[in-house]
């Protein structure tokens, strides 16, 4: 063995970055570990938060309208319905009965629980009533004299008819009963909010699994139990990425047959995640569900550049360098492409903040934050951990077994730079280019699937879902308009004919169930109160008569002060498309006709927030688009000063762009707020090997190599590590397709494809274009 | 049990002074805002169905007014309110009136395509005021004569305090705007044409609608009970209303004379069979048939104690009951009743028998139907 250069033989040519990092090992070290201890103290304390108001476009007009009535709007919709399902004869029995009654009476017991207004066929609230000659006549529906005779479920039976609950709380087919459980967000004792995981659990152990048997079925839906699944399936969360953890390492080893530096790789970028969280905590920032994804991210990036410095370094170490001179000069070469490719993810993350919705911002901080801790981590603490530890044996072996011959992978990379193989590439493109034109057409702006879009189609939570929609009237999609009127006027007879009329305009609108607002009551008022002569269903001029015939309104229909009455559509979906219908009809109603002091103002409900949700992300899809392909254009004119070479970096990426789109229609996946950033984030990642791979041809090319030659050699310096990163990346973020919440597996899917897509981009397309171009226009010869 | 008596509004209203509504120039008016053209125009809450020549037509909430060729389609007329319409009457194929909240009256001289208005609650406010001051002015001046005996006096003086009362009431309405819906219709011919409603409103054209007469005073109706059905056998014209009130009237309408009501409930309908039995109708289930033009009734039972809305004919010459809650029920000629419920569970309030025996049903739900019942 040879004597190795030591690092003396390289001070000359040393830059002042690589002297302050490597002058100072041992204190940066120990900076390294205070600041590692001190922020992953603060991770420890990262709390996941899902917050509803950070999900919405808050600036929104409709979001602006929501927030000035929230209070009052408080409690609407926020309900968990229960479903007792008998599968054995049906609701008409004693057993039933009396589980029933005992579900019942153990929701009444649970915190949060709104009692007053808890419904089921056995509290006292719910009743049946009849006209006869003296006025109405009613009870419970539940007689008096109960003592689960058959007599008593003949009489149960024909009070239920006659109450009007079929369809509500008495499915039509007799075989289930339906328990109408409304929460108070802040508890009226205590002042606390509710607890959404406390609680969901709750009706986990003290409804489904107490009562559950093999004759009965407990179903539950409701925010409350989505918002809890949701925690509950992000905590599953932590386990992807301890399964990420392991297959990295495995491709690490794998890559460079070296468990130390296999190792220092993935400790350096365990780091850079950990610091990335602290240092959200310590901006007073939590974790969400779609923010989740960046710790994914910063692991991944990190990896993907700390595989640069170890290839470096095994390749100095090969060259005859010490373990500190070979760190140095991997240092030395590595630091401006490394930081180059940073920076542009960085600002392609950055261009997220275009978007008006605090999770994406918050997403694209998170990213950015992650993207600028791995140039210390990987960039800086890797090398000098490397200068200590050192290739090992088997790993140097592996270095020089491969540095001798060339790879059979690389070997067929090599080929797309000659016109027998890169005019079939570059028509197999064109043809995969039309293909994601003709499919993205039909991309769907929102969530596309019935139910809980969060969470997959055949979950419990939906499949619950499916059932209640099923068997009860209420749709779960709920649009509201606020009419809006002077204090006091909320009754009054102008206002309440034309929100009648509005009312029936919004009925007559294509996907909408059913409408009902405080006009409702007033017209079954009047038809209540004058003998059942269905000929008075009508609002009458006198305001006295309308306020008797409201006073019978069930609370939430107007607000304290009479200034607000939330008109609910009830609609079939709530996909994009009935919600710009819905949308469009208000607006339409509201040019045509007014009230002096009544506004007309959408939107609450969960339809209402999603369609200012979905018009945010229309507007911002194009937008963002612009301003990451702007960014990245201006990137890599700026490096390379030559429109064709930007052509050959972006045109492949642009075609992931246009195919993952089209990807998206095939599959379902509509564009939300979960997926509107991953294409900026696979932009902006993806065009690192597109900047790594043109940066070594132009190199070749400015030797005046032959295009064919100067392919190869950027196969061979950073080709490796491109399918590498590529591979790294993808593997990061695939294992989240197997997350039971629906868009962390969406983000999974479409992350995957553009990561993979982008590096077989790179690698195919970038010199297939590039012969493409020097073939066709005169000025280098190819 | 709990128990809650219906409450009569216009008691309070006289009591209490309102301010008068200010009505903005662009602002919606029910009364003369034309019916929205609606796709789902069927599925309104209809109140009534009528016959005229082959077509079907029925009424109800929003100014809907649709009609169906014998075996088309259900179209909507274009009409020129947006009340809630109550009933509707044809004379002939070509002529019809339509009725309804706020005083709002209809006609149609092309077989319900197309439809002017005649008659809303503010002119008709002022028909009352006009009416029950001359009224007054006669009922002084009899007075003032001398000439009655202590009896007449009696009734007169009577006459006059309630002409008073109602005059005091319209004079209000005039600052309220019109509270009182039409509840019936029926058009004798193409000239003579009567509208009922709420409180004792009573109207008669003898021109086709060109003008009315308020009938309120001349009727004998102290309480202002409402008005809710006509009906006539081709000779008599009968009237029922609130709490068991029962007229009938042998000159067409001009005026009315109290007939001994079976039962002191109130009456939704009155229907004459092609038996030219009369059928009395309402509240709790109650029916009663007099085959003696109202002279004496005798009861149907029916198990179910629904309110009871509308009566047609049906073709074995029994008569077809709708009511609330999905009430239907089928009377043959000798009297077996046959009940059974819409699926629906709906409050009915009209039916029309179709040539193939099915029914075709309006109400809640808006149009319904129902294939023929099985005879037993």
């Amino acid at each position: 063995m040879s004597e190795l250069k030591t690092s003396a033989a390289i001070e000359q040519k040393s830059v002042w970055l690589e002297r302050l990092l490597f002058g100072f090992r041992p204190l940066w070290f120990v900076a390294f570990a205070v600041l590692t201890a001190f922020l992953a103290w603060h991770a420890s304390m990262v709390r996941p938060e899902a917050s509803f108001t950070k999900m919405i476009p808050t600036n929104h007009e409709f979001i602006q309208n929501y927030f000035k009535h929230q209070r009052d709007l408080a409690g609407m919709g926020n309900v968990v319905r229960i479903a007792v399902e008998t599968t054995e004869g049906d609701i008409f029995s004693a057993e039933y009965q009396r589980v029933l009654r005992d579900v019942t009476d153990e929701v009444f017991f649970i915190s949060g629980v709104n009692r007053s207004g808890l419904r089921s066929v056995w509290t006292p609230n719910v009743r049946w009533s009849e006209v006869t000659e003296e006025g109405f006549v009613g009870g419970p529906v539940i007689p008096d004299t109960w003592d689960e005779s058959e007599q008593s479920l003949e009489q149960l039976r024909s009070n239920i008819l006659r109450s009007g609950e079929l369809g509500n709380l008495v499915a039509s087919n007799f075989k289930s009963a339906l328990i109408f459980v409304p929460l108070n967000e802040i508890d009226p004792d205590t002042g606390e909010a509710l607890n959404y995981a406390d609680f969901s659990e709750k009706l986990e152990t003290l409804i489904r699994d107490k009562y559950e048997s093999d004759t009965i079925k407990i179903h539950i839906t409701g925010f409350a139990k989505v918002i809890g699944d949701l925690i509950e399936g992000a905590e599953q969360v932590a386990m992807f990425f301890l399964i990420a953890i392991v297959i990295t390492l495995l491709m690490l080893y794998w890559y460079s047959r070296c468990w130390r530096s296999s190792f220092t790789v993935l400790v350096c970028s365990i780091i850079a995640v950990v610091w990335q969280l602290g240092i959200i905590e310590l901006i007073g920032s939590g974790i969400n569900p779609y923010s989740m994804l960046v710790p994914f991210l910063v692991f991944a990036i990190g990896v993907s550049h700390g595989v640069q410095i170890i290839n470096a370094i095994g390749n100095n170490r090969f060259a005859g360098f010490d373990n500190l001179a070979s760190a140095r000069l991997a240092f030395r070469g590595l630091y401006i492409a490394g930081l180059t490719a940073l920076v542009s993810d960085a600002i392609g993350f950055t261009t997220l903040m275009v978007i008006d919705i605090k999770v994406i911002q918050e997403l694209a901080i998170a990213a950015s934050i992650g993207v600028a801790v791995v140039v210390l981590t990987n960039l800086g603490l890797l090398p000098i951990i490397m200068s200590y530890v050192g290739i090992s044996p088997s790993g140097r072996r592996y270095a020089e077994k491969s540095h001798n011959e060339t790879h059979s992978i690389l070997a067929f990379f090599s080929n797309f730079s000659k016109p027998k193989w890169a005019y079939p590439a570059l028509a197999v493109a064109f043809v995969g280019l039309a293909w994601g034109l003709v499919y993205s057409a039909d991309m769907k702006i929102g969530d596309l699937d019935a139910g809980a879009p969060e969470l997959r189609p055949d979950s419990r939570y939906n499949l619950d879902n499916q059932f209640i929609v099923d068997n009860y009237s209420s749709s779960t999609d709920i649009f509201v308009v606020m009419a809006e009127t002077e204090p006091g006027s909320c009754v009054a007879y102008q206002n309440l004919e034309l929100m009648d009329q509005f009312s029936w305009h919004m009925q007559n609108t294509p996907g909408v169930q059913d409408v009902k607002s405080i006009v409702y009551v007033a017209k079954m008022g009047g038809f209540g109160l004058n003998e059942g002569n269905l000929k008075w269903f009508s609002l009458n001029r006198n305001q006295y008569v309308l306020n008797a015939n409201t006073s019978r309104a069930p609370s939430g229909l107007v607000n304290p002060a009479c200034s607000m009455a939330p008109i609910i559509i009830y609609l079939n979906d709530h996909k994009a498309e009935t919600l710009k219908t819905v949308v469009a009809s208000v607006q339409e109603f509201n040019a045509n006709y007014q009230q002096q002091g009544l506004s007309l103002l959408m939107a609450a409900g969960n339809s209402g927030i999603e369609a200012a949700t979905n018009s945010v992300i229309e507007q911002a899809q194009t937008k963002m688009l612009l301003w990451v392909y702007g960014v990245v254009i201006f990137l890599c004119l700026l490096t390379f000063r030559s429109i064709r070479t930007v052509a050959c970096i972006i045109l492949p990426l642009m075609l992931t762009t246009v195919m993952s789109q089209g990807l998206m229609a095939v599959l379902g996946i509509g564009v939300k707020v979960a997926t509107l950033p991953v294409i900026a984030l696979g932009v902006g990642i993806g065009v690192d090997y597109g900047i790594y791979i043109y940066t070594r041809m132009k190199e070749a090319l400015e030797q005046g190599k032959h295009l064919d030659d100067a392919y190869m050699y950027a196969l061979e310096t950073t080709g490796k590590a491109v399918g590498f990163t590529g591979l790294t990346l993808a593997i990061g973020v695939a294992t989240w397709m197997w997350s039971p919440i629906k868009f962390q597996a969406d983000m999974g899917i479409l992350l995957t494809f553009m990561f993979i897509w982008n590096m077989l981009g790179a690698m195919i397309l970038i010199p297939a274009l590039a012969r493409f171009f020097a073939n066709f226009t005169p000025a280098r010869k190819g | 049990m709990i128990k809650a008596t219906a409450c009569h509004s216009v008691l309070l209203g006289l009591t209490l002074t309102l301010a008068p509504v200010v009505v903005a120039a662009n602002d919606f008016d029910i009364i003369t805002a034309p019916a929205m053209v609606a796709p789902l125009a069927t599925k309104a809450t209809l109140t009534e169905i009528t016959q005229a020549g082959e077509q079907a037509i029925a009424v109800g909430d929003f100014g809907v007014i649709v009609r169906r060729e014998a075996a088309g389609a259900w179209q909507q007329a274009a009409v020129p309110s947006s009340v809630y319409f109550t009933a509707v009457d044809f004379a002939n194929a070509k002529h019809g009136w339509a009725v309804g909240h706020h005083g709002v009256i209809v006609h149609s001289t092309d077989g319900g395509a197309t439809w002017q208005t005649q008659l809303d609650g503010f002119a008709l406010i002022d028909l009352q005021i006009t009416a029950f001051e001359q009224r007054l002015i006669d009922l002084q001046q009899q007075l003032d004569s001398g000439e009655l005996d202590d009896d007449t006096l009696m009734v007169v003086e009577e006459q006059l305090m309630s002409v008073e009362f109602l005059l005091d009431n319209a004079r209000f309405a005039k600052e309220e705007g019109p509270t009182r819906p039409f509840l019936d219709v029926i058009a004798l011919s193409e000239d003579i044409v009567i509208a009922v409603g709420a409180y004792g409103t009573a109207v008669r054209s003898t021109d086709g609608g060109a003008s009315w007469q308020v009938l309120d005073a001349q009727i004998n109706n102290p309480s202002e009970f409402h008005f809710n059905a006509l009906a006539t056998d081709g000779t008599a014209l009968y009237l029922a209303g609130e709490q068991g009130l029962l007229f009938k009237s042998d000159d067409q309408g001009a005026s009315f004379y109290e007939i001994e009501p079976p039962y002191s409930g109130s009456y939704f309908g009155l229907f004459v069979d092609t038996q030219r039995r009369l059928w009395a109708f309402g509240l709790r289930g109650n029916v009663f048939y007099s085959d003696d033009q109202g002279a004496s009734f005798a009861q149907v039972r029916l198990s179910n104690r629904v309110n009871i809305n509308a009566a047609a004919d049906a073709y074995d010459g029994g008569v077809y009951l709708v009511g609330n809650a999905g009430m239907v029920a089928h009377i043959d000629a000798t009297g077996v009743v046959q009940e059974i419920n819409h699926p629906s569970g709906a409050t009915l309030t009209d039916v029309l028998v179709m040539p193939d025996q099915s029914l075709t049903l309006v109400g809640q739900q808006g149009v319904l139907t129902m294939p023929a019942m099985a005879q037993k």
